[in-house]
């Protein structure tokens, strides 16, 4: 209770999480496989592409043992054209689709309905696998694409075939969808609701400060009405009228 | 000559230009009064007059038909040879014309005004044009090259601006800054890009009083023309054969160079005004010049008789520094049957209409890969007999003394080393693989190699003076091999040098030298032995200590390249020529330490038009080829002779990164290695990885089995694909337990391969048990093909066929099941063998 941070997730939270990410890397010398809590790693063996978590693979670039393969949706061209998506008038509203779930794992117990079964452990994302690797899907940012896009190019900056391009790219990126969630916000009032598909991390731990303070204030501008609505009701259902439906107004809690 | 020169007064004095028209048979000149000029050459003759309403004419371009001509009131006026009179006006600019420029095959012209923008007109529907706007400050020059795709544009702002004209949309695709000087429109001096005939390269004069050569290909600055004006070029034009460049300067100054070694070949000092234009006759040896006086001078016997024959030969490449002389092929010969390939004399008639009609294209691979002998060595000349050499209309030479010549001759495959690259720009890569990578630089008078390793903490990188010149190298885990040509000039015979990258003992690299004359068209290095193929169709092996173990003739000739493994050796060579024209291509697997022979002239399985890419053993030891189609194969049961057959593992052009269709890529194979294949990605047409090095990827195999749509289908078809999937994984499961198998059969195998066998036996059977439960899934009547998959089981065990009972019994298959029952009890009791099935 006196813990004095806010509640959720801190950006510097966030960025710590996304180191667990796996990341492609080229080996410069030979490493034996490591047994990691979060599992064991290959065996590096160069110049074989290997899958490391990035905070391993950041820490081997920092002593120049390894370079680390930029995801494809890391480049130039993917991000151009995510870009393109996001500031294209049709679909200006929306925000660039989230890569694709891997097929369901478990057979169901319901035809076509794999997520119903008890024993399912079907991925989504944080935890989905090849986020960041070279296998990953290039037209998707995955869910930590703020973050590792912003330590890749701080620490592997000599990894990257055009650095500049990229970096304006995602600096483009990051403002774009910034202000796309700032506007939605902007509709949001009691009962109101935005649609975040796709929406990175970081980006929700960046706003979450900002529209926690705003649904609060509007929560506590609107408080005088809402009560006077409820004494209405009350009045209303005591005098026998037909009584109005329950309204739901926990909604804005749903940040 | 002093006393003939005289010049014709064609214009009134003032600025006059001229242009030959192709087929060399008219000159047309233009100056400020109202009259255009039509010379007839060869005759002395009044030259014909065509009467025009403009004046002050600065710039003038024909074809055989028709001129095009701009003036200064801004209009481009075409004008009819045929008739002789003006047929229409293509465009109108609001400011004077500086220059046109039409393309080769007179489809399109450029203009070039005080306006910002350049114009390109179609000159046959003048409603058609295209406008170029990247320049910030009016065009002074445009000059299309040979081929007519790109647009070299002389911007007064100094920097001459590459525009590719391929597409219906121009595109600029470089600017090239710091080459001209920055000019005004109207000055005298010239900044005109000249395209050297054979399309690589371009030149232009630039602020030193040079005449700098710049490579179409990376835009990197080759040869110049340098010390011949002692004020700024007004005028260059290239002969027609690219052989002879003609300046001439400001300070009235006329020179003729040779291109090959950039000398000045004789300096006019008789000129009377500043030339403006010179024009080369397309044959005879006669240029034309014209200049700021109205005057024009056709000079006969321009070329001074003893430098004459430079006008004779064929096609002369551009001045590049790095000619790809040295080649990955070694030069060792050059293809018999391409007679389009510039060597010899001038080509026939046929042959330039046939190009004409062809035409290089803009970034054709053939006219990258332009091969030709310019240092005169001595390949060429060996060539001449053999290649293709027609006769020419004017060279005086008989036309039928050479006819027997021109008769057919196969075209074999030229020879290469594995893992190299051309020389681009002053580098190259020697060797390019898993190991690591040995690239060269060239500097002139020596070549530097850096040999980098994957593995630093293995190996250290180095780097060392070359003064030898080696071009060929291979590398491994043991050492570095290198090779160098014999040159005629210093008697150096070819030599190959080994360096082991550890010892203990004293460093134990060696030289040996090969008997003159010989020379080493390719080279592999293994872990137990050296082998090279060499021009006089040997194949020499040495031990890793430079013992020489043995030398024996290769069958098939010439040698096209080899690899080795341990002790196996693969040679390829040049076999039989088959149906097309080309030679097959035949290959000899070799055990060098028993003596046997595993494969003995069996053909590397190619289809017809495409060339071996690369040829490498697989990181088990299995041969493998990559073509220029993109397709990976790999040698099956090759170690049991007449048993061998080519597998495909992966066609590149399948893959579903490429199934967008927005990828325009290609892969420089590099190895196959953990069951996956090592590429480079080439880009934008490329066809050979350059500095700095791209990154490896790496792709799982895919048999090409079937093709399904990647992505995006629909329900129905995901089970189709589903499908598919596993029948590739059931084959490609086949082949490397095939592969595997064969590997512990045949050597002195160790447990962990031994202990592969069986898990690889068993990826086969789970393949197949997923494929039967796809089966069983499908319903009752899918029964047979059911029971098919269930008698492909490998398992003697048994176990498998009772895991598929269970699958069978699952889905409620009750006669199925009933048969896998009978078919693992026969098995059992050893009454189904493989025969039988």
């Amino acid at each position: 209770m006196a813990l004095p941070l806010p509640p959720g997730l801190t950006p510097s939270e966030v960025g710590f999480l996304c180191e667990m990410e796996h990341v492609t890397v080229i080996p410069r010398q030979t490493l034996d496989g490591l047994e990691l809590l979060g599992g064991p790693t290959g065996a590096l063996k160069p110049p074989f592409p290997t899958p490391l978590p990035l905070w391993l693979a950041l820490l081997l670039k920092k002593q120049r043992r390894a370079n680390i393969t930029p995801p494809p949706w890391l480049s130039v061209d993917a991000l151009t054209q995510i870009l393109d998506f996001e500031t294209d008038e049709r679909t200006a509203e929306l925000f660039s689709p989230s890569p694709n779930l891997p097929p369901a794992t478990t057979t169901a117990p319901l035809e076509g309905d794999p997520y119903l079964a008890h024993d399912s452990l079907e991925l989504s994302a944080p935890f989905l696998k090849d986020a960041a690797t070279a296998r990953a899907q290039a037209d998707a940012l995955p869910y930590h694409w703020l973050e590792i896009g912003h330590l890749l190019i701080t620490h592997a900056p000599d990894d990257f075939e055009d650095l500049d391009a990229v970096r304006k790219l995602l600096r483009d990126l990051r403002e774009v969808r910034m202000s796309k969630l700032r506007k939605g916000f902007e509709v949001l009032d009691a009962g109101g609701g935005v649609k975040m598909n796709g929406v990175g991390g970081m980006e929700i731990a960046e706003v979450r400060g900002f529209v926690g303070g705003v649904v609060d204030g509007l929560r506590k501008l609107n408080r005088s009405r809402e009560e006077s609505r409820k004494e209405r009701e009350t009045e209303e259902r005591e005098n026998g009228f037909g009584s109005s439906s329950y309204r739901d107004d926990e909604d804005e809690d749903m940040l | 000559m002093a006393a003939r020169l005289r010049g014709r007064p064609a214009h009134a004095p003032g600025p006059t230009y001229l242009s030959y028209t192709p087929n060399g048979k008219k000159l047309i000149t233009v100056g400020v009064n109202g009259a255009l000029r039509v010379f007839q050459h060869g005759s002395d003759n009044e030259p014909a007059i065509i009467d025009v309403l403009t004046d002050g004419h600065t710039a003038v371009a024909s074809t055989n038909d028709f001129i095009v001509v701009g003036a200064e009131d801004g209009s481009v006026t075409k004008y009819s040879l045929l008739t002789n009179s003006m047929e229409e006006i293509l465009v109108r600019c609001s400011l004077p014309v500086r220059d046109v420029s039409l393309s080769k095959d007179g489809e399109w012209v450029a203009v070039a005004s005080d306006e910002l923008a350049v114009k390109v007109v179609n000159t046959r529907d003048m409603t058609r044009i295209m406008h170029l706007r990247d320049q910030s400050r009016p065009v002074k020059h445009v000059s299309f090259d040979v081929s007519g795709s790109t647009l070299a544009v002389s911007c007064t702002d100094g920097i001459v601006y590459m525009y590719s004209l391929s597409s219906e949309q121009p595109q600029l695709i470089k600017r090239v800054d710091g080459l001209i000087k920055t000019l005004e429109t109207d000055a005298e001096a010239n900044a005109k890009v000249a395209w050297h005939p054979d399309g690589r390269a371009f030149a232009a004069p630039t602020a030193t009083r040079d005449f700098q050569c710049v490579a179409r290909s990376d835009w990197q600055r080759q040869k110049a023309f340098s010390g011949g004006h002692r004020a700024d070029i007004s005028a260059a034009a290239w002969s027609p054969n690219g052989a002879l460049l003609a300046t001439a300067g400001v300070d009235k100054s006329l020179c003729i160079w040779e291109t090959r070694s950039q000398r000045l070949l004789k300096s006019y000092d008789d000129v009377q005004n500043t030339i403006l234009a010179i024009d080369w006759h397309p044959t005879d040896n006669v240029c034309s010049y014209t200049n700021n006086n109205g005057e024009l001078f056709i000079r006969e016997d321009f070329v001074p008789g003893e430098h004459a024959k430079h006008l004779r030969i064929a096609l002369q490449p551009s001045p590049m520094n790095n000619d790809p002389l040295s080649e990955i092929s070694g030069n060792a010969r050059k293809q018999l049957s391409n007679g389009d390939k510039p060597n010899g004399v001038r080509r026939s008639a046929e042959d330039q209409y046939l190009d004409d009609l062809l035409g290089p294209d803009a970034m054709s691979e053939d006219e990258m890969d332009f091969i030709e002998d310019d240092d005169g060595a001595g390949y060429a000349e060996e060539m001449n007999h053999v290649g293709k050499r027609s006769a020419v209309t004017d060279a005086g030479r008989p036309a039928k003394r050479h006819a027997p010549f021109a008769a057919w001759k196969p075209q074999i495959h030229e020879a290469f080393q594995p893992g190299s690259t051309p020389w681009r720009g002053d580098r190259r890569y020697l060797c390019l693989n898993m190991t690591g990578f040995v690239w060269t630089v060239n500097q002139d008078t020596h070549h530097t190699v850096t040999v980098e390793f994957h593995d630093r903490q293995e190996h250290r990188d180095f780097h060392f003076t070359d003064p030898y010149k080696y071009d060929k190298a291979s590398l491994n885990e043991k050492g570095t091999l290198f090779s160098c040509r014999p040159s005629t000039q210093t008697q150096q015979r070819a030599i190959l040098y080994y360096r082991p990258h550890e010892t203990w003992t004293t460093r134990t690299d060696w030289r040996t030298q090969l008997p003159a004359g010989e020379e080493v068209t390719s080279m592999s290095l293994s872990e137990s032995c050296i082998v090279a193929t060499t021009s006089k169709g040997y194949v020499r092996i040495y031990s890793l200590f430079g013992l020489p173990l043995k030398v024996y003739r290769q069958k098939s000739m010439p040698a096209v390249t080899c690899a080795s493994w341990r002790d196996y050796v693969m040679t390829v060579g040049n076999g039989p020529v088959d149906g097309d024209g080309t030679t097959r291509m035949l290959y000899t697997v070799d055990n060098v330490r028993r003596d046997e022979l595993c494969q003995s002239e069996d053909v590397v399985a190619l289809r017809e038009g495409t060339e071996l890419r690369n040829i490498f053993f697989s990181d088990k030891g299995d041969p493998c080829i990559y073509d220029t189609e993109g397709v990976l194969l790999i040698l099956l049961h090759w170690r049991t002779p007449g048993q061998a057959k080519w597998v495909p593992l992966l066609d590149t052009k399948t893959m579903d990164r490429l199934a967008s269709g927005r990828k325009d890529e290609t892969y420089w194979p590099v190895a196959v290695a953990n069951n996956k294949f090592h590429c480079i990605i080439l880009k934008g047409g490329d066809v050979y990885p350059h500095f700095p090095r791209p990154l490896l990827v790496d792709f799982d195999f895919k048999i090409p089995v079937s093709s399904f749509p990647a992505g995006g289908v629909e329900d129905e078809d995901k089970d189709v694909a589903q499908q598919r999937n596993l029948e590739e994984q059931y084959v490609r499961a086949s082949l490397q337990h095939a592969l595997a198998s064969d590997l512990v059969d045949s050597t002195n195998s160790t447990s962990a391969q031994r202990a592969e066998v069986p898990v690889l036996e068993r990826d086969v059977d789970k393949a197949l048990l997923q494929l039967l439960a796809a089966e069983c899934r499908e319903g009752e009547e899918r029964g047979m093909k059911a029971l098919e998959i269930a008698s492909l089981m490998r398992d003697r065990t048994g176990k498998m066929l009772e895991a598929a009972g269970k699958i069978a019994a699952r889905f409620q298959r009750d006669i199925l099941g009933e048969k896998i029952t009978q078919l693992a009890e026969r098995r059992l009791v050893g009454l189904v063998d493989e025969e039988d099935m």
